[in-house]
């Protein structure tokens, strides 16, 4: 019984991350496409507490369906250029670009199915626990070094939007 | 029939493919930002799930993801502001207009 339902949940979670990623890409309207991409980071988020990664759920609420949303959501209201909604046109290469993706899709697909996988698996029951050890002592390089990434594009991002000369 | 490896690993591919579709065929830069973002998420749901699945002892996937992620932010917000700074200096972000490096 509770298998079952790990499993139903599973697919209905799959189901919202291809739907609403599916209407990012389709949609006609820009600000539409940025709702279903927050909708689809959400399902993300659960997608990751499914799979016991808590610590990770919460930050993928927090920072992409928080921050990165708005983040978008304000870069499509700074470059409207007429009246009505922004729209969000395909190019030329529509055609050329399916076939690709479904090309890569196949192929992705077959080494997948056809790959035997090691069975087994790893819980953490205290997932903030055993990641700010790992952070803070085997990967403190990594660590300095995004903290480091993340200052450079802060000012990066300022002195861009800034424009030189200005103010 | 138990969720493994596989499930998540589909669903990561094709997550991935409707992305790189978005970024492919259009034509507006904040839609082709929203692209990568799917990519990413499609990357990191990997992450997680070879962490989850199969026999590691630590928590070195689900680290990884943390810092994809911290990755993955920096870029959009660099990305908004070069959205924003070309819309300004010439009037249009299709990408296909964008042809000429002397602004």
């Amino acid at each position: 019984m509770n298998e079952m339902l790990s499993t139903l949940v599973f697919y209905v979670v799959a189901m919202a991350i291809l739907a609403t990623g599916m209407g990012v890409v389709m949609s006609n309207n820009l600000v539409h496409s940025a709702l279903l991409m927050t909708a689809c980071f959400i399902s993300v988020g659960i997608l990751f507490i499914w799979l016991n990664a808590d610590f990770l759920g919460a930050m993928e609420f927090m920072l992409y369906s928080g921050g990165v949303a708005i983040l978008v959501v304000m870069g499509v209201m700074l470059t409207k250029r007429q009246d009505g909604p922004p729209g969000n046109p395909f190019n030329h290469r529509k055609i050329s670009a399916i076939g690709l993706v479904v090309l890569f899709a196949l192929v992705m697909g077959t080494v997948i199915v056809s790959t035997p996988v090691s069975s087994g698996g790893y819980i953490s029951l205290d997932t903030v626990d055993a990641l700010a050890g790992m952070m803070l002592n085997t990967y403190i390089l990594p660590f300095e070094i995004a903290a480091t990434l993340l200052l450079a594009a802060l000012l990066g991002a300022i002195i861009l939007a800034k424009g030189d000369g200005e103010a | 029939m138990t969720i493994g490896l596989n499930h998540c690993l589909l669903l990561a591919a094709m997550l991935f493919a409707i992305g790189l579709y978005g970024v492919l065929s259009k034509r507006n830069i904040i839609a082709i930002l929203m692209g990568v973002e799917l990519m990413l998420n499609a990357v990191n749901i990997n992450f997680v799930a070879f962490n989850r699945f199969t026999p590691v002892s630590d928590l070195t996937g689900q680290l990884m993801t943390v810092f994809a992620i911290t990755v993955g932010v920096a870029e959009v917000a660099i990305g908004v502001a070069l959205a924003y700074r070309i819309y300004n200096d010439r009037q249009t972000i299709n990408v296909d207009e964008l042809d000429n490096m002397k602004g």
